[in-house]
């Protein structure tokens, strides 16, 4: 599935794992993207991209990455060793890749005047620390 | 509602901004751009026009001839869309903590949003066509 951003400096082409799409309210990428972060988990496999992308490590799991030239939001990614993935930006792509919204997560950072319609799976903030802190522990 | 001057920030805290809010308004945009720019849409805060500040590395991209896109040199974080001519700047909402505890009441381009999600409730949505002849028509009275 091909993407671009919003200028097309970066070009991406991915092979999602599923056929989901994930949002997520936490403050980080509530402050990055404007609302929530929508996007699409893809291993490191199904994953390649060209262009100006430039990367930040916004916590000591992940990293946030952005197009350097129009600042589109490309991608969070976590950093875990044998735990890496992508959750690839939907808007990179045609109607969001023909991808449905099934899970919000870090629902209770959710600011209150808006939500996305639906019954999805959600979770809690507590709920996506503990899955991270395991991923951690493994290593 | 009083006015109330808000204080937010990027993700990674380089660039602060601030504005007074009087109508506790949030604005969400579908159109092409601004879901490529955002991962979805582009969510706007109302503020009182010239009560903005900004402060830290903001970089702009001219997106079109009349407009550009703001973001965080060192995060990446969306900061704003704003008019070329100065004319206003809208901020992102998540800059603030709870949206700096204002609602939804308008979406644009609601046509254009992707297939596998919508944002619920009651407020006022806007097709395509009725997003430019609305801006269309604000241009030509000003």
């Amino acid at each position: 599935m091909k993407g671009q951003c919003l200028c097309g400096a970066v070009t991406v082409d991915v092979t999602p794992i599923d056929s989901e799409l994930h949002a997520c309210h936490c403050g980080m990428c509530r402050a990055w993207t404007s609302s929530a972060l929508v996007g699409m988990a893809v291993s490191p496999d199904g994953m390649k991209f060209d262009g100006p992308v430039k990367s930040r490590t916004t916590s000591d799991w992940a990293a946030r990455d952005w197009c350097d030239n129009c600042g589109s939001t490309l991608w969070y990614r976590v950093t875990i060793p044998d735990h890496e993935f992508y959750h690839v930006s939907a808007g990179l792509f045609a109607n969001a890749g023909g991808l449905a919204l099934t899970k919000e997560i870090f629902i209770d950072r959710k600011p209150s005047g808006y939500a996305f319609a639906g019954d999805h799976e959600l979770k809690t903030q507590a709920e996506m620390e503990a899955i991270f802190a395991a991923m951690g522990d493994d290593v | 509602m009083a006015e109330k001057r808000y204080t937010g920030s990027c993700l990674c805290g380089a660039v602060t901004v601030t504005g007074v809010v009087d109508k506790p308004i949030i604005r969400a945009c579908h159109c092409e751009m601004c879901r490529r720019h955002t991962s979805s849409m582009f969510m706007s805060l109302e503020t009182v026009p010239g009560s903005q500040t900004v402060e830290g590395p903001a970089k702009e991209y001219e997106s079109s001839d009349w407009a550009n896109r703001g973001f965080c040199e060192e995060c990446g974080s969306t900061l704003w869309y704003a008019m070329k001519n100065g004319a206003w700047r809208n901020l992102a909402a998540g800059l603030f903590e709870n949206a700096a505890d204002s609602s939804l009441k308008l979406e644009f381009f609601t046509d254009m949003c992707p297939q596998g999600y919508a944002l619920s409730g009651g407020h006022q949505k806007m097709t395509t066509q009725e997003t430019i002849a609305m801006f269309t028509g604000a241009g030509d009275q000003e």
